[in-house]
């Protein structure tokens, strides 16, 4: 039994709530305790950095300083939040100087770097593994053809040692292999989904997210599997962007982990392109 | 010699060694947002060097970037291009040679952190589309996230916001004004 501070960050409060719910149903059958982080606060996700990167690490350094009075690993299921809050603790494990200068800012407050920033692969890699997440499945997904969908900004971290491969991760198709679903191959797995740009500039969110649609289809899926909450978003929104090519199902990780231990998922009214014809493809084992 | 003022300066505020590139376009063939760019990630390091400040600086290819770091995990002498390209944005800003939809949105978000806590989604929307006078454009998004129940209605307020006002405040504004 292992226990996490758990940092949600602002998706999984509120545009993907039933993401949550599916890390809390999934976490709590393999025993692992979350505990949420207390009077968090934004990580700064794609904008902060891009405006002024002290910023962005004050942010950042805020979160971690609240989870080092616990000293329980910093578990962060939005690929956004566990970017940046990797990228900072990390960084000031070694760079002292910054480390003073960020704990000047956020004073009385004080980090120094000493949990390890993890993400929602990771844990079950870690604290599960497949061995246990082979015997613990309970439905066969043998007939449900998935795509691995990473997105950018999980491995691809610059000066800060990925947990992964940068460029061809692959310890999420391990998983769902665990899971007994039909992983397929293909070229995409990093591509970008046009990120925070679905506001700015919708029509190059669109154009990003139908080649990673597309591709996933023409490779014969029947669902793109992810962690990260705005690739969900931006690949689940294409038919309300205005995109009129076929679309499949974009699943978070944890709702295939749902699939294959209770057969169904929590979310399912969430997801804006249905995901029927996937709860369909699975049988009791 | 070309003049080299513009690649230190770009060079000091990035802390990267752009002077490094040798032209391998490797971040230009990676690149997934070449259509809506207009001149190319490899060439415009190449302007950096050439002392090409007005070029850089009021590009839409600083801008276009998405920040998926492609270019600069393949980049053979290590140059964090993604982070050159957020730089020149930063100095663009601070000199008014531009103000794009990009800036507006990220700084409304951080607005929006720096007074709840957290992100009010529907409110930094909301403002940004006031701002841009064009609030039906999205109109089916937003009603389909709503729907869904994937649309917040209300903020989330910390409850340490002084703490966390006080902190933001202490931050070194000699780089850009947010």
């Amino acid at each position: 039994m292992v226990t996490l501070t758990y940092y949600p960050g602002c998706s999984l409060k509120t545009g993907s709530k039933f993401y949550q719910a599916s890390i809390q149903k999934v976490f709590s059958t393999y025993g692992i305790g979350l505990r949420e982080l207390p009077d968090w606060s934004c990580c700064g996700a794609s904008a902060a950095h891009t405006v002024n990167e002290e910023l962005a690490h004050v942010l950042v350094a805020r979160n971690l300083a609240i989870a080092e009075k616990e000293e329980l690993n910093f578990f962060a299921p939005c690929s956004a939040c566990y970017s940046r809050s990797k990228i900072t603790n990390d960084t000031i494990r070694n760079d002292i100087s910054l480390q003073d200068r960020l704990n000047g800012v956020i004073a009385p407050l004080e980090c120094t770097g000493s949990l390890e920033v993890k993400n929602i692969i990771e844990v079950l890699d870690d604290h599960v593994g497949v061995s246990v997440i082979a015997k613990k499945r309970r439905f066969d997904l043998s007939a449900l053809r998935v795509v691995p969908y990473y997105g950018c900004v999980l491995t691809r971290l610059m000066r800060v040692k990925p947990f992964d491969d940068r460029e061809d991760p692959r310890s999420m198709d391990g998983l769902l292999q665990a899971l007994g679903a039909t992983v397929l191959g293909w070229p995409f797995k990093m591509e970008c989904c046009g990120a925070a740009k679905t506001l700015t500039d919708k029509e190059m969110t669109v154009r990003l997210s139908e080649r990673i649609m597309g591709r996933a289809i023409s490779a014969g899926a029947d669902a793109i599997v992810t962690p990260c909450p705005l690739c969900q978003m931006n690949l689940d929104l294409l038919p309300s962007l205005g995109s009129t090519a076929p679309v499949i199902p974009t699943l978070f990780l944890s709702e295939v982990f749902e699939l294959a231990i209770f057969g169904r998922m929590v979310g399912m009214a969430s997801h804006l392109v249905s995901a029927d014809p996937v709860v369909k493809k699975i049988k009791e084992a | 010699m070309d003049d080299l003022t513009f690649c230190k300066e770009m060079e000091r505020e990035s802390a990267e060694q752009i002077s490094a590139c040798y032209q391998c376009y490797r971040c230009t063939t990676g690149c997934p947002a070449l259509p809506e760019m207009d001149i190319l990630p490899h060439r415009v390091i190449r302007y950096i060097m050439l002392g090409e400040r007005e070029k850089v600086l009021s590009s839409k290819t600083i801008w276009s970037c998405l920040q998926c770091y492609t270019c600069s995990v393949r980049c053979p002498n290590d140059i964090h291009i993604g982070h050159v390209f957020d730089t020149a944005r930063k100095i663009a800003v601070r000199e008014k040679k531009a103000l794009t939809d990009v800036w507006t949105f990220d700084t409304l978000f951080l607005d929006s952190v720096r007074r709840h806590g957290r992100l009010y989604e529907m409110e930094a929307i909301m403002r940004y589309k006031l701002k841009k006078k064009d609030l039906f454009s999205d109109t089916r998004m937003g009603l389909d996230m709503m729907r869904k129940g994937r649309m917040a209605i209300f903020p989330h307020n910390i409850k340490d916001k002084k703490g966390l006002q006080r902190a933001l405040g202490r931050i070194d504004r000699g780089g850009p004004i947010w």
